[in-house]
């Protein structure tokens, strides 16, 4: 299944994502390109709106029954996820990529309890494998999981229904069970916002040592730069279903070349600026049904040209980052 | 057959991105409607038949009354309580060629859904009973809004032993199926059609009472109501500008929905005998021709079939519009 | 973890009985608001407009009906309470209770027959549409069940019969069972279940083929409700994070949406398994009237069309209770379905 080490794990060209509405067709994601590399650590940051959930459920086929592929392709470890069937798909789900999503409550079902839930995830990467099933073996995996992701009390959680822990526990179930399919990607749609600042940290913490120690490419959705900056190497900007700067962190947080990330840094408090005055952006999210012509933040931008409102700018590679506006050719 | 309010179960579609794209898209006016369930072509199809039924029965309804005040009053030559329709509802016509004809296109359109024993148009019978089946769900709706509103909001606003004892009460009507109890009420008020409607009126509340109490809890906790209470507005005027208007959108699907399940109580009663009198009814036509089934079977299936296909009329719309209302706007 | 479960139902019996209290208030509030004086309620009670004077004069003095009315309501009560039902003042004539033991069981099983083939249908399709929204099996069952939702009661009956009884000749389009049959000794009164018991396989053949249309027409009815409500409580679980969960742990579609997204949408469900029961029980009425089916409903049609009033509301109460149990029951099922409920 797992194709030479160099390539990338995932290799998304051109993908556009409709959604149907009854206002219209909404293009949720408009010929995005975006790379994973092995191994390497990426944020995907954005308003909400901007497309960033669509690119992860995406990944994973999950998408809401109104969405259609409308064309691209997504390169998940060697296999066009938008050309497989379902059955195939479920092979590559867990095993290959799993994700973790943003609301606790929601995240595992009520009605089983932990240990059932995490065994079924077992259950289904042996199978995936070829490998027979043992109740007493799993079940101490499970339990040694739920200690990997630094969860107190392992033994009596896990007997417990998900209405009786915490949110922060649950994410950390969930964590636990995302590593029982010993995934090559973990995609996390904002783990963390539900959560409690301190628990965010510890959240956070435990996935950048989780990813060094299992070795795993991790996507990282959030609308929180801050977040974006302390877990990831690499960044991607997203503004109305494109994706308009793709940096190392360390250079788009320092020295972000598209306008709309230079506004998106601008407007984050930190304790060092904080006598500063907090920059908001201007205007409001744009209209995806009826997006604006050419550069989709025209409207918005604070250095907005003539060519910008008639056309649509292309990718340019200045200093390692790669953006889309014409102020950069 | 009543049917429950569905405001509990909400679906989100991508309504993060619609949202999004709430700015400059229209979403209201009746154009935005229109165009909504031009879209959906069962929905439009009910609204069409929505239209054509609401229109006949006020029309024919309105003849009726002119009819009662002016007895000698004569349009095409008739009185105005049947002009408009094909025959006279009423004439007895036993000749053979009369009595219990199959739906044809003889004596056109009179023989369109056939003949009863008496050699009356069924067609005829049917659309000289279209009023009543117009006033009721209007009077029925109307009134258990009216009820619900006050009952439901008080009780959700109030909370405490307002809402312990009219809530106990709202559950000791809906303990009892609604058909049931609106035959007992409709019996012992001795018959016809306003005794049917009092029966009506007093199970519909309930399922109201309800739905405005579950409004004002949530909307009971919401800041702005909060916020006029500190500024000192008093508790009715927090209702009546905040609980009501709020509760407004979800209850306009379910009261359309609502509309058809009274159209079929009402057919029900009127078919078990409740209420009858010499004006016809769609439900008692059905019941007359239980004894002439199945050899004179369209007398029992015509007026079952339009009392269908009004009340399908109904349920399409209030299903678009519901889907509309709980975001379920994906199709 | 037991006792919390006795517990709630504790709470939901005492509620069910403040509810029974309010339902007999109810009953006997209508019936002393539409007749006021008491010879109006004796002459109800005797049933024969035609009654004598001295007749009508005992009946008020048997049954207090001139003392207060909250003392009349109070032994109301107690009648009830010790098993009288209230039928021995209104049912005249006839042995206590044994026009409700004879009719009532058949109604039971005609209404739990219709009422259980709907939900279990409308289980199935409204699942199958959910997992396949806006598909055309989604389309497909929409229309179905919006029709059965919309059709009058009555018509789904007339349709049924002429179909399968008068044109396919497959089935009897009237009455319980083969006349010219020995009925079963009666145990429970439900034809199907006595005829089982004694052995009668005959006479149980004969009962199960005269309850297939009658019940089928009810499930009609509440196969629709239970199709839509399936359905909009599917959808909402299979948008869950927990589904999508379960598709990242490699199951395949059927197992995540019957092991994890119908174990949850079956919950709300439970609840609906005691108002389709109310409702089936009002359809029943027009169903026997139809089908010539000899139950409850058959009786009360009876009663409309004799002014009857007692009978009516001996039948409303009969039913009330019948409902208020299933209420129970579903609480039940609810309690065991939803550990959120078992542990709080």
């Amino acid at each position: 299944m797992a194709d030479s080490d160099d390539s990338d794990i995932v290799d998304i060209e051109g993908l556009t994502i409709t959604y149907r509405t009854v206002y219209g067709n909404l293009v949720s994601l408009n010929s995005v390109d975006f790379k994973v590399k092995r191994g390497e650590s990426v944020s995907i940051v954005g308003e909400s709106g901007s497309g960033k959930s669509t690119l992860g459920l995406a990944i994973v086929r999950l998408l809401a029954p109104n969405a259609s592929y409308s064309s691209g392709r997504i390169m998940l470890d060697g296999h066009d996820v938008t050309k497989l069937s379902n059955r195939q798909v479920s092979l590559l789900r867990g095993t290959t990529a799993f994700m973790i999503f943003q609301d606790p409550l929601n995240t595992l079902n009520p009605v089983k309890r932990v240990d059932v839930q995490m065994l079924e995830a077992i259950r289904s990467r042996l199978k995936q494998e070829g490998q027979p099933f043992n109740e007493e073996s799993a079940y101490k995996e499970a339990v040694d999981r739920l200690n990997d992701v630094r969860m107190p009390d392992a033994d009596s959680i896990i007997t417990r229904y998900p209405h009786q822990l915490s949110g922060g526990q649950i994410q950390r179930v969930v964590i636990a069970m995302g590593l029982l399919m010993r995934p090559k990607l973990m995609i996390a749609d904002e783990p963390t916002s539900a959560l409690d600042v301190t628990v965010q940290a510890q959240v956070l913490e435990l996935l950048r040592d989780l990813q060094r120690n299992y070795q795993m490419s991790i996507i990282f959705i959030t609308h929180d730069i801050n977040v974006a900056h302390s877990i990831s190497e690499r960044m991607v900007v997203m503004y109305a279903g494109e994706v308009i700067e793709a940096s190392p962190t360390e250079s788009l947080v320092k020295n972000g070349l598209h306008p709309y990330s230079q506004a998106l840094i601008a407007s984050i408090p930190t304790i060092s600026k904080s006598e500063g005055k907090l920059t908001a952006i201007a205007g409001s999210p744009p209209d995806m049904i009826s997006p604006p012509n050419g550069c989709r933040f025209h409207p918005r931008c604070p250095h907005v040209m003539q060519v910008c409102t008639v056309q649509s700018p292309r990718t340019t590679v200045k200093d390692g980052s790669e953006v889309r506006c014409f102020l950069y050719g | 057959m009543r049917r429950p309010i569905q405001a509990t179960v909400t679906t989100e579609v991508a309504t993060g991105t619609v949202a999004a794209g709430k700015g400059k898209t229209t979403t209201g006016g009746w154009r935005f409607y229109l165009g909504f369930f031009m879209k959906d072509k069962p929905a439009f199809g009910g609204l069409i038949i929505v239209a054509v039924f609401v229109i006949w029965g006020a029309l024919e309804g309105l003849m009726q009354l002119l009819s009662l005040w002016f007895p000698h009053g004569r349009l095409f030559g008739h009185p105005y309580s049947w002009a408009l329709i094909p025959s006279n509802p009423f004439v007895l016509n036993f000749s053979p060629s009369y009595k219990l004809q199959p739906p044809s296109l003889a004596h056109f359109p009179s023989f369109l859904f056939g003949t009863n024993v008496d050699g009356q148009s069924i067609l005829a019978r049917l659309m000289y009973a279209t009023p009543h089946d117009l006033a009721a769900p209007i009077v029925v709706v109307g009134s258990a809004l009216l009820i619900g509103m006050f009952l439901g909001t008080a009780a959700g606003y109030f909370g405490g032993w307002t809402d312990e004892v009219i809530m106990r009460l709202t559950d000791a009507f809906l303990a009892l199926p609604a058909l049931i109890l609106a035959i007992a009420v409709g019996v012992l008020l001795g018959g016809g059609f306003t005794s049917v409607l009092v029966a009506l009126m007093i199970v519909w509340w309930p399922t109201y009472a309800r739905f405005f109490r579950a409004q004002a809890l949530t909307i009971r906790e919401r800041g702005y109501v909060e916020s006029s209470k500190l500024s000192g507005s008093s508790s009715l005027k927090i209702l009546i500008k905040h609980i009501i208007p709020n509760s407004i959108d979800p209850i306009i699907a379910y009261v359309t929905l609502d509309f058809g399940t009274v159209i079929l109580f009402l057919a029900a009663l009127a078919f078990i005998g409740v209420g009858l009198s010499l004006y016809p009814e769609w439900g008692s036509e059905s019941n007359f021709g239980l004894d002439y089934f199945p050899t004179f079977w369209w007398w029992s299936i015509v007026p079952g079939i339009i009392i269908g296909v009004v009340v399908i009329g109904f349920t399409l719309v209030g299903d678009r519009l519901q889907d509309l209302i709980s975001g379920r706007m994906t199709y | 973890m037991v006792s919390s479960i006795v517990l709630y139902l504790i709470r939901r019996s005492i509620n069910a009985v403040i509810t029974i209290v309010l339902l007999l208030a109810l009953v006997f509030i209508l019936l002393h608001t539409i007749i006021r004086s008491p010879e109006g309620l004796a002459r109800v009670i005797c049933g024969n407009p035609h009654c004598s004077n001295s007749a009508i004069a005992l009946i008020i003095k048997q049954n207090g009906l001139t003392n207060p009315l909250w003392v009349q309501f109070f032994s109301y009560i107690n009648q009830v309470f010790h098993g009288n039902l209230g039928i021995d003042t209104f049912y005249r004539g006839r042995p206590e209770l044994s026009v409700i033991e004879a009719f009532l069981p058949i109604t039971l099983e005609l209404v739990v027959t219709g009422s259980a083939l709907g939900i279990l249908i409308g289980i199935f399709t409204g699942s199958i549409a959910a997992s396949n929204r806006n598909r055309a099996q989604d389309y497909g069952i929409k229309a179905v069940y919006l029709t059965a939702w919309s059709a009058p009661v009555f018509l789904v009956g007339f349709v049924l019969q002429l179909i399968f009884a008068y044109w396919l000749k497959l089935l009897p389009a009237h009455g319980i069972a083969n006349a010219f049959l020995t009925p079963p000794k009666v145990l429970t009164g439900a034809p199907l279940i006595d005829a089982l018991i004694d052995g009668k396989w005959v006479y149980a053949y004969s009962v199960a083929q005269h309850l297939v249309l009658p019940a089928f027409a009810l499930a009609v009815a509440s196969f629709g409700i239970t199709t839509r409500l399936t359905r909009a409580s599917m959808i909402d679980a299979l948008d869950r994070d927990y589904v999508k969960l379960a598709y990242m742990k490699g199951l395949s579609k059927r197992t995540v949406v019957w092991g994890t997204a119908f174990r949850n949408a079956v919950i709300p469900i439970i609840t609906l398994i005691a108002l389709t029961f109310a409702f089936s029980v009002g359809g029943a009425v027009i169903i026997e009237d139809v089908f010539s089916y000899y139950g409850m409903g058959y009786f009360t049609v009876q009663a409309i069309y004799n002014s009857d009033y007692p009978a009516i509301l001996a039948f409303v109460l009969i039913i009330g209770l019948a409902v208020i149990i299933a209420n129970l029951v579903a609480d039940l099922l609810y309690a065991v379905a939803d550990p959120r409920v078992r542990l709080t």
